[in-house]
């Protein structure tokens, strides 16, 4: 056998002697530093690379969000030029969509999940790896965009044959985020594909593909993981609402990234084989786009705010001292909510015109939603009352949550009014409600996840008056910024318009909201800047500072890469809580402790893989710029694709033994625990 | 093997193994990706069910092109290369490697077969004037049926890498069973697809005197 090498135990990865894979390659698993970065599969690692890039487009993403709230800072304003505040606005929403708040998200589904079944990894360790690396090289295909924008902007391009064959120049996207078509598709007649927007556009589609793929191969990962990988006694209904809401929120990605999938792919053959999909010359309707974009866009809804519930219902329990009120039905909850998710697609398009009975189908449902939403939010209010509330930076957002989040589905009822809708419809007051529920619910609910478990992350502890400080910006900032809104849509402001003149009344609200989204802008950077801190000079603290009550907070902080150092056996819900307090709740199972944990071998290969995407994200749409030869690029990234996957699966599982530490004070052996 | 194997075999929580739960997550979100195909096909038949216009100016309609013997022979092919594929994983459960190899390269002949049928059918109907770009018809068929021929073409690429595979001598046990029961897995779905695809795609379209959308050409003009 190829692994005999590594047979023998050992106390750390750095001992081992090298290895071959079947293929005869070295395997990095002996790696430190950088090497051992790029080529991990462990859970912990690749959470906390997902954290830092999902950070990273939140401030670039917010620095888009400052330059449109600085063009519309007074009327008539000249900042930027209309053609870049389109290519602005779509990409702040695209960003923070798919690239700040979904890999955020991802952050703490990697980093917890296993943690909270009580797994020593993910079920598919190396494919966990190249939903990282896919989602990082989808990123860059989608920010490259601006590269090339600046490169136009600065004349880089101007003597080339095909920038001046080019029609329109838009290099980033501008089509919003939801590229309606058929300002996103072509017209004319047989196959002539004329095109109404620049390569933007297939920027976007590619790259929105690309950040699929990922998602889709990690949630098939982390259901796999929750439902096949749950420690002796940890049965579904034990499982943290956390990770409940991950399983649901996987499930929503695996249904409803295939109708965004199969729109991309129909979208592309119109922009790029001359296909008449979405042609209106050609009979092709544009509506179509509308539907399947919707199919996936309102369970994507669904998808950013789920975990973030999640994550608020593990914070307020433990700054509450009090168990979860009404653990099933918020579980319940949170599983009809994920399935009207994928009823309510219409509401969106309630102006299109479909006809009385969907329209009155869709309010029907809509207004059905805000239940499951309701009682939640009931659910967590009974977690608080009588409660010994703690005021630590996570439960301040957390409450943030709660609160911000409601005013974000009052107006979201209001919506789902059809005759309501349509007065509402693309005004500023859609902007107010959707940032209600993207920010002032989404981010606070993640950032309160971050100051939660950062002590668990690390080890260390963030400062708190600093954190107090930019959470009250944060909230202060939001109102101030967002809270307008709602007055100036319902008075008649636009969205997507770089400018309006003055005298309609909306001068000063626009004003104020402009100083807000700066005052919010402060804020972000006090909060992320306060992490980056902590993560390299924070106060160090103990494995469980909260008195938190699941199973990661049983484990060393930072947590050793092998998790737990016997499998543990858990005898009933919140079973670390009530262990430490009294109760024998959690035993470790017999797992022949002296063989050592078995750990999965590190790979290149998930990354190679990935790279494969790098390469069709730029052939594709420099073959839409008309740049000569750029075809040899997508297909040496589909050889780079296959190459990867393939060296992937002769290279074997492989795997090495790791010994851990004497276990302290014997934990209890399964059969002595009660179930 | 010793303790390697034995912690890739570890008992998972349902007793369902991680490979097989995820072809299946796989499969049913597949299942939403062809929905989402085949619905764009319907949709745009009903709305347009007249056919197509061919370069020179031509009304056609879609029983001109469509070769329903042709497509009933490569379908037949496709359901007896899942057949064959039953009878390969039923081997490989039983350690029968020659008669594993035996199987599987009849699945890629056929699947290979059906290609060959697809990618002549694909030619002919170019030749009879529909393409991609002249009409939404064109556009919604050739993307669909393509779509599944990739599906079809990326199972005989597994299939031959196994069957090499197997070569190897490192395809055995439960977990070379496994590796093949997955594939196979992926197998029978597409050939499900197909069906699907037959059914809603070319036989509808034979329904009643003028076919299911109501102005095909007549049974007996053809």
């Amino acid at each position: 056998m190829s692994h005999d090498s590594h047979h023998a135990p050992v106390a750390c990865k750095t001992e081992l002697a090298p290895e071959r894979s079947d293929l005869g390659l070295y395997r990095p698993d002996r790696a430190t530093g950088w090497t051992d970065w790029l080529t991990t599969v462990d859970h912990k690692k690749i959470g906390i690379m997902y954290g830092a890039f999902a950070m990273m487009y939140f401030l670039i993403g917010g620095v888009e969000a400052l330059a449109i709230r600085t063009q519309l800072a007074r009327p008539d304003n000249d900042f930027v030029t209309a053609r870049m505040y389109n290519q602005l606005f779509t990409m702040h929403g695209t960003t923070m969509i798919f690239l700040g708040v979904m890999p955020l998200s991802a952050a703490f589904f990697n980093f917890l999940v296993p943690l909270q079944v009580g797994a020593r990894d993910v079920a598919f360790p190396r494919l966990n790896a190249f939903s990282l690396w896919t989602f990082v090289f989808g990123a860059f295909v989608l920010n490259a965009s601006w590269l090339f924008e600046f490169g136009h902007l600065a004349g880089w391009f101007d003597s080339f044959a095909w920038h001046k064959a080019l029609v329109y120049t838009d290099f980033a996207p501008a089509n919003g985020w939801f590229s309606y078509a058929p300002l996103s598709g072509t017209f004319g007649a047989n196959g002539q594909a004329l095109r109404f927007t620049g390569v933007g556009t297939d920027f976007w589609i590619i790259g929105i593909q690309i950040l699929g793929v990922a998602s889709l191969a990690a949630s098939f990962n982390f259901i796999c993981t929750i439902i096949n990988m749950r420690a002796k006694g940890m049965t579904m209904m034990r499982l943290p609402v956390f990770t409940w809401m991950t399983l649901v929120t996987s499930v929503l990605i695996i249904l409803a990234f295939p109708a965004i999938t199969v729109a991309l792919i129909e979208l592309m053959f119109d922009r790029a084989f001359g296909a008449n999909f979405f042609n209106p010359s050609a009979g092709g309707q544009p509506v179509l786009w509308q539907h399947l974009f919707w199919i996936f866009g309102h369970p994507e809804v669904y998808i950013l705010v789920l975990p973030a519930m999640g994550i608020v219902s593990e914070v307020l329990p433990t700054f509450t001292g009090k168990s979860l009120f009404g653990y099933p039905i918020i579980v319940f909850s949170g599983a009809v909510i994920g399935f009207l998710g994928f009823a309510v697609w219409s509401h969106h398009m309630f102006t299109t015109g479909l006809g009385p009975v969907p329209t009155a189908a869709f309010s029907l449902l809509t207004m059905a939603i805000a239940v499951p939403t309701g009682v939640k939010i009931f659910n967590w209010l009974g977690t608080i009352w009588g409660g010994r509330i703690r005021f630590t930076p996570p439960m301040v957002l957390a409450l943030g949550f709660i609160w911000m989040f409601m005013c974000g589905g009052f107006s979201g009822v209001m919506h789902s009014s059809a005759p309501a809708d349509s007065q509402q419809q693309d005004s500023y007051f859609v902007i107010a409600h959707f940032h209600y529920v993207l920010l002032g619910g989404v981010l606070l609910g993640l950032m309160a996840g971050l100051y939660f478990w950062f002590p668990k992350i690390f080890g260390r502890m963030p400062n708190a008056p600093v954190a107090y400080l930019g959470s009250a910006l944060v909230i202060l900032g939001f109102n101030l910024a967002f809270g307008p809104m709602h007055y100036l849509g319902l008075a008649g402001q636009p969205r997507r318009t770089h400018t309006y003149h003055a005298g309609n009344g909306w001068e000063t609200w626009n004003f104020v909201a402009t100083i807000g989204a700066y005052v919010l802008g402060i804020g972000v950077v006090i909060v992320f800047g306060n992490l980056v801190w902590t993560a390299f000079r924070g106060k160090k603290c103990g494995n469980d500072p909260w008195d938190g009550r699941t199973l990661e907070w049983s484990l060393p902080s930072p947590v050793p890469e092998y998790n737990f150092a016997q499998a543990p056996v858990v005898a009933s819900r919140d079973a670390y809580f009530e262990h430490k307090h009294g109760a024998k709740k959690i035993g470790a199972e017999n797992d022949g402790g002296e063989a050592g944990v078995h750990m999965p071998s590190q790979s290149w290969m998930p990354m190679l893989a990935s790279a494969g995407f790098l390469f069709i994200g730029f052939g594709m749409p420099m073959m839409a710029m008309g740049i000569p030869h750029a075809g040899w690029l997508v297909i040496t990234g589909l050889g780079v694709l296959f190459l990867g996957i393939w060296l992937w699966a002769l290279e074997g599982p492989g795997g090495y033994m790791l010994k851990t530490p004497a276990p302290s004070g014997a934990p209890a052996p399964a059969e002595t625990v009660a179930h | 093997m010793s303790d390697h194997a034995a912690a890739h075999e570890a008992p998972t929580s349902t007793g369902i193994d991680h490979k097989k739960l995820i072809m299946w997550l796989f499969l049913a979100s597949d299942c939403m990706f062809f929905g989402t195909l085949i619905s764009t096909h319907l949709l745009y038949r009903k709305l347009f069910p007249a056919g197509f216009t061919d370069a020179e100016g031509h009304q056609r309609f879609i029983q001109d092109l469509f070769s329903i013997e042709l497509t009933s022979f490569s379908t037949f092919i496709l359901l007896m290369s899942s057949f064959l594929m039953a009878l390969a994983v039923s081997a490989m459960h039983k350690g029968q490697l020659k008669s594993f190899r035996r199987n599987v390269l009849g699945v890629i002949i056929f699947g290979l077969i059906f290609l060959g049928c697809q990618v002549f059918e694909f030619t002919h109907f170019y030749h009879k004037g529909l393409t991609i770009q002249n009409s939404v018809l064109g556009s919604t068929f050739y993307v669909l049926t393509g779509t599944h021929g990739t599906h079809v073409a990326i199972g005989v690429l597994w299939l031959i890498l196994l069957y090499f595979y197997s070569f190897t001598g490192k395809l055995g046990g439960h977990m070379g069973a496994l590796d093949v029961e997955v594939a196979g897995l992926y197998w029978h779905f597409v050939d499900i697809v197909w069906i699907i695809i037959f059914t809603a795609v070319y036989l509808v379209e034979y329904l009643g005197p003028y076919g299911i959308w109501g102005s095909g050409l007549p049974a007996v003009v053809k």
